[in-house]
């Protein structure tokens, strides 16, 4: 695109869709503030930018300028950021339309959407269920076919999970690839900007665009932007790992769809992987309840008035503007953080973490490229399904959070069909060779059955 | 690992949240629930010699000492539930006296 | 009585880092800018918002724990310290815990009681400092304001080695003193740029065990860190004497009332739930670094004090004057050495006299140029000026420049050394009192000065008040 009119057309064609998809409550944004910011946008954009007039969706947990940031939460609810993540700044720098924020469990706290201060998201396909999280309003839209890519987070897998659930695609890029700043932490040493998308290409041009270094966030590495691999002919030369414990019944199918694609496959294992959801339920919410600990009232977003004093303020407003699984993990975390439980608890884990994490390296070192493993263990469960059992909830995880403990690049493209349900398979590929796995990806991705539209 | 009531309100006080009554019960529940869940990890024996990992630049990364404020698209007095001749207003620290810091 | 009581005390002292800029954002560091106007999304606590790390602060933190001697680690960790109160934005303070920057080192000061003290220094690490909270501004309400919220600081921690108040204060002096002479920080408590908390408990003399601490906070200037201290200690020895208990608290020092109170209701201690920040990695300081840190340290003020004494023959009290103030012990030695074989001794007591009382009443300003001073000096020593018109050119080149000889001149003082005009101005004044020049020759010598005088008077204080001494005793031995 570089005709301002075709921009203007896609910012009205934008909205029109995003309208028809607010049935699924994926969109937060008001239909007339979305509207009149599309075209704003569109007449401003930059005609060379590499993305000029594509719609990109934001999940409500980043900083914008435009629209409202308020996490999923009634405590952020009519929160405006006074500056723009990293993030969201290059993608306008690129010519692209920010398409209104998308639905979110609270502060990126959950797998399912479910935990939204402002209602949950409906799966595209099938509106009894979820569309997974906690970038689920993010994945809904691209699923829908509203916008062909959306800016996710990812703590556990919040990007990767409700892309296989939905039938997109979701990357996860290494750590300290893309600029967190901007982003509103949960678990900082986990969290990363994922891009959902119609395809791998669609997505990975968006994570080129907003991936590179960054002064402003320390732990954001000194690199340049992510460059586009070209898409490969097969998957001649990769050596594809296949982790045991990632398959509980059969691995020949994926073993054979692979080696049709020209790959050596070799069996892995990944011994402390039964680990990693008890360790990832110490890390984050430890960090979340720390990086939650400024939301009291006091300076910026919702304060609950009628207090008598500043403590009363804080704890009421903390106690009514946090939803209930925001709150568990808050107490959960500041549990395992306090003395007396803070060596059991969040110590051993970082030492789980590092074993995890050397589970990795070594399976790479053994000679294996990328890593192959289903997303999720099951396809979009039923709304309300899990929410009884807080720990059930977690086990949405369980494929996932491996790749964020040890900050390796994921992504997740559908690869079929269950019983009708959109399911995904990733790749986990090595720190900052993110290129390596998206060729992998563009491989894959041309042998398995595209998604159909909501 | 259970839980007790008091324990999930001593962390409630330390995370300055308020629990209702009526809340208590099915929280502590589930908290001890989730901590029994993540114990799991004391299965592992402990590995004195392993470092923790965190991913990200191994070194902090400084910045030049000049003044170079970030732009607020706009000021703390329209962020701010109250404000007043410049100042952010919560209400007074109760039994909680402290001297103008 | 306070005879069988041994007070032990130990301080905290946070010290605010000479930067431009705060720790860990680019706003203005400043003092006194009107309220949140030095503040950004990062010193504010907004949601997304990440710190970036100030090297000048790093430098100078460096800087001063080598100048107190400490052992600085090449690796540490920023760590995050949880607590909720209004200044805090972000519900948790960026300090360091299990891996500080620096430990082990000492400090040397005059014990006011038992000579030279040498106080042990646990720890230096950073931190950022918090926003303020004022309480008495609005009624019911209290104001805060962030401007101050990130501005760098770094924490001193002696171990509980101080035996009186006064020591404590002697301490705080003398660290003053090093970190001003190392340039880290300004160290003006009236401005918060030193800040001062308080460990104080007591034992019975020869008790090895330390008795329960309380910490005494809301010091806020060096003559009340006595008062409070004192207070506390006082207020210990009575409990105790009365049977009572000294409870673990905090405690804020009045200094209308000179008491202290809790600063809160009893309420459980802290717990501060330290975990590594993951939003910064390690503190890595190569070798270079600290190496160049030590190479900017200049000459600290016990090694000043020593070659002073030694090189320009002074006593140690004037040498303590003099390097009171790097500053001051800079322009002294300028002052030596642009003088031509100035007399070190003549140049000390310049300074000490009229440079510093003009320093003080000029905000600290040394307004006589160092190559001035020098040249005046050398007038008084060469006989041109009297000391006390030389005094009065010094006023007039402080006020308004210019070169000695030709103020001296401009203002008519300089002396007349002419045997022969001042033998004019001798004979005039004896003529004119008979009656003195009677009772000198039948011995009272002690009139010496009186006729010194008249001359000085006669001669409008332009006589060479030695020649006309000289020329007298002739004339009167006559």
């Amino acid at each position: 695109m570089s005709d301002p009119r075709e921009a203007l057309a896609s910012a009205k064609a934008t909205a029109d869709r995003l309208v028809k998809a607010k049935r699924f409550n994926a969109c937060l944004t008001p239909v007339r503030e979305l509207r009149k910011a599309l075209v704003t946008q569109a007449q401003a954009a930059h005609p060379s930018g590499v993305l000029y007039g594509m719609p990109v969706a934001v999940k409500d947990n980043i900083c914008t300028l435009e629209f409202t940031t308020t996490c999923g939460s009634k405590i952020l609810e009519a929160y405006r950021s006074p500056y723009e993540a990293t993030a969201v700044a290059k993608l306008k720098a690129a010519g692209a339309l920010i398409a209104g924020k998308t639905n979110c469990d609270e502060f990126a706290m959950g797998s399912s959407t479910e935990h939204s201060a402002y209602g949950r998201t409906l799966h595209p396909f099938d509106k009894t269920r979820v569309p997974g999280g906690s970038s689920g309003g993010s994945a809904a839209l691209v699923a829908a076919g509203a916008v062909p890519a959306a800016l996710g987070s990812e703590t556990g897998g919040s990007v990767r999970q409700p892309a296989s659930l939905c039938g997109v695609v979701g990357i996860k890029p290494t750590y300290g690839r893309v600029s967190r700043w901007g982003l509103v932490a949960f678990g900082s040493s986990l969290d990363q900007i994922g891009v959902l998308g119609r395809s791998v290409h669609d997505a990975a041009r968006v994570l080129s665009v907003i991936s590179g270094r960054d002064p402003k966030d320390a732990t954001c590495e000194d690199r340049d932007p992510l460059r586009l691999p070209n898409v490969p002919e097969s998957l001649q030369g990769f050596v594809i790992g296949i982790p045991k414990e990632y398959f509980p019944a059969d691995l020949d199918p994926a073993v054979r769809l692979f080696k049709e694609l020209g790959a050596a496959v070799r069996e892995v294992a990944l011994p402390h992987t039964a680990y990693a959801v008890p360790t990832y339920y110490i890390l984050a919410p430890a960090e979340a309840s720390s990086n939650l600990a400024r939301y009291d009232g006091a300076r910026y977003g919702t304060r609950f008035d009628g207090s008598a004093d500043v403590r009363a303020l804080y704890r009421t407003t903390r106690g009514e503007g946090f939803g209930p699984e925001v709150r568990r993990r808050i107490l959960l975390g500041t549990y395992v953080l306090s003395s007396g439980y803070y060596d059991a608890y969040y110590r051993k884990a970082q030492q789980m973490r590092a074993l995890i994490a050397q589970d990795f390296r070594n399976a790479f070192d053994r000679g294996v490229d990328l890593l192959f493993t289903p997303t999720t263990p099951s396809p979009a469960f039923k709304a309300g399904e899990k929410l009884d059992d807080p720990v059930a909830m977690y086990l949405s995880d369980i494929f996932t959070v491996t790749a964020n403990l040890a900050g390796l690049p994921a992504i997740s493209i559908p690869i079929g069909r269950i019983k009708g349900l959109p399911i995904g398979g990733q790749f986990i590929g090595q720190a900052f060779l993110d290129d390596e796995m998206l060729e992998a990806a563009y491989a894959l991705e041309r042998v398995v059955p595209a998604t159909e539209e909501a | 690992m259970s839980v007790t009531h008091d324990e999930v309100l001593k962390i409630a006080r330390l995370a300055e949240l308020e629990v209702s009554e009526d809340a208590l019960p099915l929280l502590a529940e589930h908290m001890s629930r989730i901590l029994d869940y993540v114990a799991q990890i004391n299965a592992v024996p402990a590995s004195e010699g392993v470092k923790p990992f965190v991913p990200g630049p191994d070194a902090l990364r400084f910045r030049t000492d000049e003044v170079k404020p970030i732009p607020l698209a706009f000021g703390p007095e329209t962020l701010a539930p109250a404000f007043k001749d410049g100042f952010f207003l919560v209400p007074k620290l109760g039994a909680f006296e402290g001297a103008d810091s | 009585m306070a005879g069988s009581w041994e007070t032990v005390i130990g301080l905290e002292t946070h010290v605010q880092l000479r930067t431009v800029s705060k720790m860990f954002c680019g706003c203005s560091a400043a003092f006194g800018a009107p309220p949140n106007t030095n503040v950004c999304p990062v010193c504010l606590g907004l949601p997304g918002a990440l710190p970036m790390a100030n090297g000048l602060a790093l430098q100078l933190a460096v800087r001063a724990a080598l100048a107190l001697g400490c052992t600085v680690h090449p690796r540490s960790v920023l760590a995050r310290k949880h607590y909720f109160y209004p200044d805090l934005p972000k519900g948790y303070q960026i300090s360091q815990f299990e891996q500080p920057l620096s430990t082990e080192g000492s400090l040397s000061y005059l014990s006011p009681d038992r000579g030279i003290a040498t106080a042990a220094i646990q720890r230096l690490h950073v931190e950022e400092d918090a926003g303020k909270s004022l309480h008495d501004r609005f009624p019911r309400q209290t104001a805060i304001d962030l401007n101050r919220c990130g501005v760098p600081l770094i924490e001193i921690v002696t171990g509980p080695d101080f035996r009186s108040p006064q020591e404590a204060r002697a301490y705080l002096l003398t660290l003053k003193q090093v970190l001003e002479y190392a340039g880290v920080s300004d160290c003006d408590m009236e401005k918060g740029s030193l800040r001062v908390d308080a460990n104080v408990s007591v034992r019975r003399v020869g008790q090895p065990e330390l008795g329960t601490k309380t910490e005494v906070k809301n010091i806020n200037s060096f003559a009340y860190v006595e008062k409070a201290l004192s207070v506390e200690r006082d207020r210990q020895i009575a409990l105790l004497e009365a049977g009572g208990k000294v409870e673990q608290q905090t405690l804020l020092y009045d200094s209308k009332t000179n008491a202290v109170r809790p600063q809160r209701a009893k309420e459980e201690s802290h717990d501060y739930r330290y975990f590594p920040d993951p939003d910064l990695p390690p503190l890595v300081l190569p070798e270079e670094f600290i190496a160049e840190q030590q190479g900017l340290l200049p000459e600290l003020p016990a090694k000043k004090r020593e070659r002073f004494v030694e090189k320009y023959a002074l006593s140690v009290t004037d040498a303590a004057v003099l390097t009171a103030d790097r500053a001051v012990a800079d322009y002294y030695e300028a002052v030596v050495h642009a003088g031509s074989g100035a007399d070190a001794k003549a140049a000390a007591n310049w300074v000490m006299t009229e440079v510093l009382a003009d320093a003080k009443d000029h905000g600290d300003g040394l307004r006589v140029p160092a190559g001035a001073l020098a040249n005046l000096i050398g007038l008084v020593r060469g006989g041109t000026l009297s000391h006390q018109a030389a005094k009065r050119v010094f006023s007039e080149v402080a006020d308004h420049g210019g070169e000695p000889r030709n103020v001296a001149e401009a203002l008519g003082l300089i002396q007349v050394a002419d045997a022969g005009v001042v033998t004019g101005w001798v004979s005039e004044v004896l003529s004119e009192h008979p009656t003195e020049v009677a009772r000198y020759k039948s011995g009272e010598t002690k009139l010496m000065p009186f006729f010194i005088g008249q001359v000085m008077k006669v001669s409008r204080g332009k006589a060479d008040p030695k020649l006309a001494q000289r020329v007298l005793e002739e004339k009167l031995a006559a």
